[in-house]
């Protein structure tokens, strides 16, 4: 196991060096420079670029670059809000988009699983046929919309939840977005559960445990649940990523101060820096959540660890 | 399942019911921003919410009325030499920053020399050398001499000394232009780089204080500063900005009472039009597509460029398509920002140059006709580059549909670039047509004027005119400068000379669609320098 | 039992004859025992999938929405691009159903000083014009605009999950038959591939590059085909021991030809099913690409920019955003369906989704 943990630990390291590179090398690709704006004239452009060492030679920059991002220094915003760290930007938006990303996929795992379960249990009948419907919109219309009509009914003609994000009010102005961004890990849930709980309730072992008497709540949750629960597990990870794609319109249509709605605002501005900066944030977190499911799922099932010992 | 639904209802009600009626404490102005502040720095902020907001606690030596003419603030009196070169403000005794220094000139001249020090690169540098005319200041921007050899002298701690080269007929107006209010130097050295990062590095000097801020903040307030000056005038109890970028919510949570006034998109007009609330608000933007007339041989023909511009239906793209209150335009500068000595805005008579640019489609046809005859063609292909901001989106296509079926041969393509790209590709000629925009700095026409003179970065097009630069140049720095009705009258000619030769292809001026809710009043809207002011808000 | 046989025929010992060694329909050549197997094996796979409704109904609903895709824009007189800006904003009004009050081009506007009920086809003298799906802001046609966005978003789909497959097939048959240092190069650089969130890539990718549809499918392709050379890979490492390998190398087959003429074909299956899954990724992300502005340039459309352009007019006039969600959510549904029903057939092991 430790020998598996260490492998995956040296490629995750691999994999952000490599991405490091990988966006230097679109930095230096990106259309325009950070300070073409109309009124600057080329001296002042100058000063800006040696101020920032934009003017050192690539190789130079290079090095400095990936120093300072290990460091977690990203340098500063040119744009979005000129001359202030990045990490500054990010030191408080970061929980926020954390939290309600939390909170979405909490709520999203959570109702799938239910919604699996009746389609499952229910298997054939009405209920399946609801929960089947379900699931299918929740993947089939993307999540901007559900978060304009949520806003447009839950918010604006119910006013039961503020429409824009209230930092007094963070509980209640967070239930909309998490609710429009847990409708795509709400509905893959629920297919899966239902696939993987109809394979399990017609096992071999289940009937045994039928056969033994064991019955109800117990025979569901104790037996079956459980052994559909790790694949339902390792769908979650990849899910929990997709989430950051959803968050970045979400946030921006609910006002949210997080991370999103910054790489939205630094990708319109052109603030290529924030760009990077976030892009790196994101593919380490990406990384992290990676690893953790990978070393989670040796932990759990000993038949992958042992397989993946053997590779 | 029946029970789950229940409890979600059930802690959704609780939830719901738990947030506090937001207790309306006196008068608090809730306003939206479109886009957050860019930065408090007041020499390095470029763009109208930065200003706006820096306007909100900080007071120039001048301040905007209604109207946008200039009158004291900082400054309670000043005095002009005869030659209107030098002018000499006294600071009133009363006005200090929220740490209890005294605001001095020293101040002032501090701000100054850090917009002009070249290691700033301050974007609006040239407020104080080409617009502003103060002495050294050219000079300092090109690193030709020190920051101390700036033309603003303390005399003493409240009287500061002016410098100009030249005569500036609105020197005065320049004064509430953020890149010259005031920095207190020992704060500003105490707090280093983080300077305007935080409520803790701001300082003000103005109406209200900055309570809760962080950079790029999607919400942020102000409250009112007791220590202000004017401060039993100043009836609002605090500001609450608000930014959403998307309109529908921006609309929505006005009606909900939640925000007090809101731009309004041009979808949403319709809903809004008939409300007593609404009302549209010129913002002195001119919009212009820009044809590249040195490098495209066809684009050099004034018959094509004549036909391209009597092709557009101005008052179409306006009314029907951004129906926020923009403005068509047929003159090179746009109305209603510049006021001349009569009193009267400087582009009021939009036929003037009828007879150089309309919404006239069989002009068009004919120019057209003549243009591809002289060129010996039938068919002509043209790139357009346009921002991918939305409103370019939004008039690219109309204009793409519009030129394409007025003038038969002619294919225009969009190329959509991120607007830094945009801009570049502009100023280095590679481009053939540029959707493009200018927002005024100041009250007169120059601000727009002073683009097309040869050599200029934002003359795009790269024309180039002697008579043209020979107006200018009388009317900056030469004798007109001391002759405001002569002036007027070359300003004009020169404009003749950029619509004669289809320089640019003018739009719309643009305005803003908003909702300002009824029990508010006395909300300022300029089209240049600060968008709104609050000072003189009541609400209830 | 059709005859009973006869004690006298029992009697007498049959003669076999040379006829009788004679393969029965040999008309010159051998049917080779791979070619029965597979045939027989895709006919299951074809029964077992329309033995499933809802996969039908999914393959069903694709052929309808693309054959839209394909004709609908040429189905009235308006084009994509064509603007009339009199006619703006017209609710749909359908020639046939307007008798019925419904679909007659009235709509209720919801103002914030009350709402009214209005017919603009009347209100403007416009009672010979039909827009079936409605007019947009700039009195474009809907109906056809959402069929040309429709055409786009199933081209930069199928271009980009297309081009996916090869290059992901390829990649994953390649590493999984040489396995050794060749293998474990080639997946440390998959590993690292798939470590760049792919969201990350295609921003960046739409930033550096100039926009347009190649920019949109390119860089769709460089991050969906991980996901596919992981499935090649895992399919070669379970055929490649069996026996038929085997026998094709004895027999001196080269490398490559056993790669994809004897093993390719064996592994098609799974691959299509996971392009099924593919494709309504692919027009998801391009949705979402239009939403942040980075997707296709105007005036040109795809489903997603078409979602977004109605996303502003939600409040005003909601009719203008319902086609383009509708075809999307039918396309997302239909892929969907069709995906597991394909794998059901194709592993008939699996129980049925």
């Amino acid at each position: 196991m430790k020998k598996y943990t260490l492998k995956r630990l040296l490629t995750s390291l691999f994999t952000l060096l490599a991405i490091l590179l990988v966006l230097f090398i679109l930095m230096q690709l990106m259309p325009g420079s950070p300070f073409n704006d109309e009124k600057l004239n080329d001296d002042q452009r100058a000063v800006l670029y040696a101020k920032y060492g934009l003017d050192q030679p690539v190789l130079v920059q290079f090095f400095r670059y990936v120093g300072n991002m290990l460091k977690g220094d990203y340098g500063v915003s040119y744009n979005i809000s000129k001359n202030t760290p990045i990490s500054q930007l990010i030191q408080t938006r970061l929980p926020i988009s954390i939290g309600i990303g939390g909170a979405a996929v909490a709520l999203g795992a959570l109702m799938g699983l239910i919604l699996g379960l009746i389609a499952a249990l229910k298997h054939g009948t009405f209920w399946d046929t609801i929960a089947t419907i379900i699931s299918v919109i929740g993947v089939s219309v993307p999540s901007y919309v559900f978060a304009l009509g949520l806003s447009y009914t839950l918010g604006f003609r119910m006013q039961w939840f503020p429409m824009l994000y209230n930092a007094q009010l963070a509980t209640q102005s967070s239930v909309l977005p998490s609710i429009a961004l847990s409708m795509f890990t709400m509905a893959s849930i629920a297919r899966f559960t239902r696939t993987e709980m109809l394979e399990v309730l017609d096992s071999d072992y289940m009937l045994l445990a039928e056969s033994k008497g064991i019955s109800g709540p117990a025979l569901i949750f104790r037996h079956a649940l459980r052994n559909a629960l790790i694949p339902i597990i390792t769908v979650l990870a990849p899910l929990i990523v997709d989430l950051m794609t959803g968050s970045l319109v979400v946030e921006k249509i609910f006002a949210i101060p997080g991370v999103g709605s910054l790489l939205v605002n630094a990708i319109q501005s052109n603030d290529y820096n924030v760009v990077i900066s976030l892009s790196f944030i994101y593919s380490a977190m990406y990384i992290a959540i990676m690893l953790v499911v990978d070393i989670l799922y040796g932990v759990i099932d000993p038949r992958i660890r042992l397989a993946k010992e053997g590779d | 399942m029946k029970k789950f639904i229940a409890l979600v209802m059930a802690l959704a009600m609780a939830l719901s019911m738990g947030i506090p009626a937001m207790a309306a404490e006196g008068a608090e102005l809730s306003v939206m921003v479109e886009t957050p502040v860019m930065s408090l720095d007041p020499q390095i902020a470029t763009d109208g919410t930065s200003f706006e907001v820096i306007a909100d606690y900080t007071d120039g030596l001048t301040q905007m009325d209604a109207e946008g003419g200039a009158i004291p603030a900082i400054a309670e009196s000043w005095d002009i030499s005869d030659d209107g070169t030098v002018y000499t403000f006294h600071l009133r005794d009363d006005a200090v920053w929220s740490n209890g220094d005294p605001v001095t000139a020293a101040d002032f001249v501090f701000g100054w020399q850090r917009a002009v020090d070249p290691a700033n690169a301050s974007e609006y540098s040239y407020m104080l050398s080409d617009i502003g005319q103060v002495v050294n200041a050219a000079e300092i921007i090109a690193g030709e001499k020190d920051v101390s050899e700036l033309g603003a002298k303390a005399i003493d701690d409240k009287t500061l000394e002016v410098t100009l080269n030249v005569p500036v007929s609105y020197f005065l107006s320049l004064m509430y232009f953020p890149t010259y209010y005031p920095v207190n130097q020992a704060f500003y050295e105490s707090v280093g780089d983080t300077f305007g990062t935080s409520p803790e590095t701001v300082l003000s000097n103005g109406a209200f204080i900055m309570d809760t801020y962080e950079p790029a903040a999607t919400a942020f307030h102000l409250t009112k500063n007791p220590d202000y000056y004017d401060a039993d005038k100043i009836q609002l109890a605090g500001l609450s900005y608000q930014v959403i970028q998307d309109s529908q919510q921006a609309l929505m949570s006005f009606q909900t009472g939640a925000l007090d006034t809101v731009l309004v998109g041009g979808e949403q007009v319709e809903q809004v039009k008939d409300d007593p609330q609404f009302l549209t608000v010129g913002a002195g933007y001119l919009w212009y597509v820009s044809p590249n007339i040195k490098d495209v041989p066809e684009l050099a023909n004034l018959n094509i460029r004549m036909a391209l511009t009597y092709a557009i239906n101005r008052a179409d793209i306006a009314e029907s398509v951004l129906m926020d209150g923009s403005i068509p335009t047929y003159t090179a500068v746009p109305l209603q920002f510049a006021t001349g000595p009569d009193g009267s805005d400087f582009s009021a008579d939009q036929t003037m140059f009828a007879d150089y640019c309309a919404d006239d489609a069989a002009k068009a046809a004919e120019y057209w006709a003549k243009g591809l005859e002289e060129l010996g063609i039938d068919s002509l292909e043209l790139d357009m580059i346009v921002d991918a901001d939305d409103e370019p989106q939004k008039v690219a296509p109309v204009l793409k549909e519009q030129w394409e079926t007025t003038l038969p041969g002619l294919t225009v393509n969009l190329t959509i670039e991120p607007k830094k790209q945009r801009v570049e590709d502009m100023q280095n000629g590679d481009f053939e047509l540029g959707l493009t925009r200018w927002g005024p700095d100041y009250a007169d026409p120059m601000t727009y004027l002073g683009m097309w003179i040869t050599d200029n970065a934002n003359n795009y097009g790269f024309w180039s005119s002697a008579d043209y630069d020979a107006i200018i140049a009388d009317c900056t720095t030469g004798e007109l400068c001391t002759d405001p009705e002569g002036r007027w009258a070359a300003l004009y000619d020169a404009e003749e000379l950029v619509m004669a030769d289809a320089v640019i292809f003018p739009l719309y001026t643009k305005a803003n669609a908003e909702m300002i809710s009824s029990a508010v009043t006395g909300i300022e809207h300029h089209p240049c320098a600060l968008n709104r002011v609050f000072k003189n808000v009541v609400k209830g | 039992m059709a005859k009973t046989k006869t004690p006298a025929m029992a009697a007498v010992p049959y003669v076999p004859v040379a006829e009788d060694f004679v393969l029965k329909n040999a008309s010159g050549e051998l049917a080779l025992d791979a070619n029965f197997a597979s045939q027989s094996f895709w006919k299951d796979v074809i029964i077992r999938f329309f033995r499933k409704k809802s996969a039908v109904i999914g393959m069903v609903l694709i052929i309808i929405i693309t054959l839209m895709a394909i004709v609908g824009p040429g189905m009235n007189a308006y084009t994509y691009s064509g603007q009339t800006l009199t006619q703006k904003n017209l609710a749909p009004r359908v020639a046939a159903l307007e008798k019925f009050g419904i679909f007659d081009g009235s709509e209720t506007m919801r103002t914030t000083t009350g709402s009214k009920t209005v017919n603009n086809y009347i209100e403007k003298g416009l009672e010979d014009v039909y827009y079936w799906f409605g007019s947009d802001n700039f009195g474009r046609d809907i109906w056809t605009r959402t069929w040309s966005g429709t055409r786009v978003s199933l081209i930069i789909a199928a271009a980009a999950t297309l081009i996916d497959m090869i290059i992901g097939m390829s990649y994953g048959l390649i590493s999984g038959y040489f396995g050794g240092k060749v293998d474990m190069l080639m997946q440390r650089f998959l590993e690292i591939m798939n470590g760049i969130p792919r969201l990350v890539i295609v921003t960046l990718l739409l930033l550096v590059l100039e926009p347009g549809m190649l920019t949109i499918i390119f860089a769709l392709m460089l991050t969906e085909w991980v996901g596919m050379s992981r499935i090649a890979r895992a399919e070669m490492l379970k055929l490649k021991e069996q026996e038929f390998v085997l026998a094709s190398r004895t027999l001196g087959a080269g490398k490559f030809f056993i790669i994809f003429k004897e093993i390719l074909p064996n592994i098609i299956g799974p691959i299509i099913t996971q392009v099924m899954f593919s494709i309504p990724t692919a027009i998801f992300t391009e949705a979402f690409l239009s939403f942040v502005g980075l997707g296709i340039p105007v005036p040109r459309c795809s489903l997603g920019s078409l979602i977004s352009e109605g996303y502003n007019s939600f409040t005003t006039h909601p009719f203008q955003i319902i086609p383009p969600v509708v075809v999307m959510a039918l396309l997302m549904f239909s892929f969907n369906l069709v995906a597991d029903g394909l794998r059901e057939a194709l592993d008939p092991k699996m129980k049925e989704m």
